[in-house]
């Protein structure tokens, strides 16, 4: 990779008007030894990673990922400079770890993400996960770079493929996001008849109001007659 | 030792007279702390253990709790053996005075010289005096004479301006009868002529600003009026002080009554321009459910819910309330709103499907029971379409929970008015149209037209015995 150095002064200056999203996916695998460990007690295996959405090289624009485990383990803050962004521990329980992503441009701030690491599948009825198959709990996230530097455009849109191969994931995303974004939509169809209906009946409960008061206002001006009439 | 060396009258050395310094702080400034150095605290020492070990004084930590007595440290007169201050019984001459008598008193032999300390209190009143050609020239009065002058002038003198004093002595056998304003008045007259007219100063009179002589002024008309309005307040009856505070209790309550009246017109009107731009809105910029028509805004009767001016108070903070604009309609943003992209920079965009901070616990929760209920995840995969229809369709449910909050509170309160009508007319009642009533049972669209023809129909709404 060459870094060009005929920025220029303004270098530091940022692109108007561009954005460049990023998409990642983060998250854990965990595996089951099949019985807690002797000498410690840890009952699974796991790797915790940030990996590209498409097939790119991150490397191109990211530092360094620090990972933050639990305070029980030795030397909880982990720094991983090149890809894959990756890290691989023992354990027996699950806790939040966070990632902080560091840009090759000092003067993009770095982002956070939480990963509540997953060992176990939900229903815990189910049990542990029978050895070897592996868990996996990952999610999508976006990375937007809005009006970069130009060093930071230049790294962004300069990336290398990391394989030549498939790239693919272990949860379908794309599925995911156009089922999600369906059900949204019809929900939001549904709410907005919801709205106007409820104010339709605001409307009616406002006139009912006042002709009720019209009445009782009636009533009350004139209670000789309505003494008569209610005889 | 000191007192041993005192009572052998052997003066001794050191001893300095003891002031009112040294008594309080005592001789503070000659004890210094020796301080020895610092020992360190060993590696992984607890810093609490080390402190119990080691103090400043390096000295055994007591084995009995020791009682420090007050929290701050009193100033305590240090009282030891030294010289004291010699006393004298002196004779003396008070300068005040113009007969030259003596007196004696107790002095300390220090002061002896110095003259009597009270006499500066002895303060003059400089009258100004004017000769009778003076008078002729300048001070003529028809009101008053030159012998009343004088007699004023003489009595200002005697009694240093007290003019309560003069009113008292006041000649009333030679002259007649007049009030302390208008002495006073006749007074500063005279003295405000003859500064102008002489140079001599006045000082009580006459002060000098920028080189200008500035005359006291007195006003003896508003003095006059003062002292009268004082008098009638003095004299008031209690049914009038009772009166009185009984109005201003009345204004009050019509006030605070005024100020009900027009906020709760007003939370009404917000809630009716709110849910119709909401509406508008929603056409205008999603393009992709189209429902039904904006609900055009009719006249507002001024009853208005209270709990909906508690939900939205953050709307409330940040624009200006109409005041008594029943008619108007402004167009503003309903529901939640998601602060705009911001400048420069990286940012992930699961952080714009937060809430904004101004939604509360209370709406936060209600809205993800909303999604559960939904089957729709609370973060949803993020991406640039998600966000932006999962943010509206949020601002939508906090909408219609509001507006679903305000339809309950008409229908409590038609069930108060239709209670009303029952007692004010025994036998009849009032019809609620039934869409209104069951509001929580059916959420399931009703035609329209039905709803209207039942308000539209005067039957709906006529007695039945």
């Amino acid at each position: 990779m060459s870094l060009p150095t005929d920025f220029g002064p303004d270098s530091g200056g940022r692109i108007k008007g561009l954005v460049i999203v990023k998409p990642i996916v983060y998250g854990n695998v965990a595996r089951y030894f099949g019985k807690k460990r002797e000498e410690d007690g840890h009952t699974h295996q796991w790797s915790v990673y940030v990996k590209p959405y498409s097939n790119e090289d991150m490397s191109a624009y990211i530092k360094k990922i620090h990972f933050k485990l639990h305070e029980s383990y030795v030397n909880p803050n982990r720094i991983v400079t090149k890809p894959p962004y990756e890290l691989t521990e023992t354990g027996w329980g699950e806790f939040e770890i966070v990632i902080k992503i560091y840009f090759h441009d000092p003067n993009e701030r770095p982002v956070t993400l939480y990963h509540i690491l997953k060992l176990f599948q939900s229903p815990v009825s189910e049990g542990n996960s029978p050895i070897g198959r592996a868990l996996v709990s990952e999610s999508y996230e976006e990375i937007v770079f809005q009006e970069p530097t130009q060093l930071m455009q230049h790294l962004l849109s300069n990336v290398k493929p990391v394989t030549n191969g498939q790239w693919a994931h272990d949860t379908n995303f794309e599925d995911k996001k156009d089922k999600t974004l369906e059900r949204i939509v019809s929900a939001q169809a549904k709410v907005r008849n919801e709205i106007s209906e409820l104010k339709q009946k605001l409307q009616l409960a406002k006139e009912t109001i006042t002709k009720f008061k019209e009445e009782i206002a009636k009533v009350q001006n004139n209670p000789s007659q309505s003494v008569l009439s209610a005889v | 030792m000191a007192d041993i060396l005192d009572i052998l009258d052997i003066e001794q050395p050191g001893a300095s007279e003891i002031t009112r310094e040294s008594i309080i702080h005592g001789d503070k400034a000659k004890k210094k702390y020796v301080t020895t150095k610092a020992v360190r605290r060993p590696e992984g020492m607890h810093r609490e253990v080390f402190a119990l070990l080691y103090n400043d004084n390096k000295d055994l930590p007591p084995l009995l709790p020791t009682d420090t007595g007050k929290a701050y440290k009193q100033t305590k007169a240090k009282l030891g053996m030294r010289k004291v201050r010699k006393w004298v019984w002196a004779p003396f001459t008070n300068p005040a005075r113009k007969d030259n008598a003596v007196f004696h008193h107790w002095k300390r032999a220090a002061d002896e010289a110095k003259e009597y300390p009270f006499a500066q209190f002895n303060k003059q009143v400089s009258i100004p005096s004017y000769s009778e050609s003076e008078y002729n020239q300048y001070l003529k009065s028809e009101d008053w004479s030159q012998a009343e002058s004088d007699h004023l002038m003489d009595l200002c003198q005697r009694f240093d301006l007290r003019f309560i004093v003069i009113h008292d002595r006041w000649d009333r056998a030679a002259f007649r009868d007049r009030s302390v304003e208008d002495l006073k008045e006749r007074y500063y007259n005279i003295c405000a002529i003859l500064s102008k007219v002489k140079t001599n100063p006045w000082s009580n009179t006459v002060t000098m600003v920028n080189g200008e002589k500035r005359v006291y002024h007195y006003d003896a008309e508003h003095e006059r009026k003062r002292k009268e309005q004082l008098k009638r307040l003095f004299e008031r009856t209690q049914e009038q002080i009772d009166e009185e505070q009984m109005l201003l209790a009345e204004l009050k309550k019509i006030e605070a009554r005024k100020r009900e009246r027009e906020r709760k017109t007003q939370d009404l009107q917000k809630l009716i321009s709110r849910a119709d731009s909401g509406n508008g809105i929603t056409n205008s910029q999603a393009s992709i459910v189209n429902d039904g028509p904006n609900t055009p805004t009719s006249a507002v009767s001024n009853i208005a819910r209270r709990h909906d001016r508690k939900l939205h108070k953050k709307k409330l903070t940040t624009q200006q309330r109409p005041i008594r604009t029943v008619e108007t309609v402004t167009v503003e943003w309903s529901g939640i709103k998601f602060p705009e992209a911001r400048g420069t920079g990286v940012w992930l965009r699961s952080q714009r499907m937060k809430l904004p901070p101004g939604v509360g616990q209370r709406k936060t929760k209600a809205i993800e029971q909303e999604l559960r209920l939904m089957n729709i995840d609370i973060a949803p995969t993020p991406t640039e379409a998600i966000c932006k229809h999962f943010n509206e369709l949020r601002s939508d449910l906090a909408l219609a929970l509001d507006l679903k909050n305000a339809l309950a509170s008409y229908e409590f309160e038609l069930q108060a008015l239709r209670h009303q009508y029952e007692a004010l007319n025994p036998g009849k009642t009032l019809n609620i149209p039934a869409s209104i009533c069951n509001s929580n049972a059916d959420g399931e669209a009703k035609p329209v037209g039905e709803i209207i023809d039942v308000v539209g129909s005067p039957s709906a709404l006529n007695t039945t015995i």
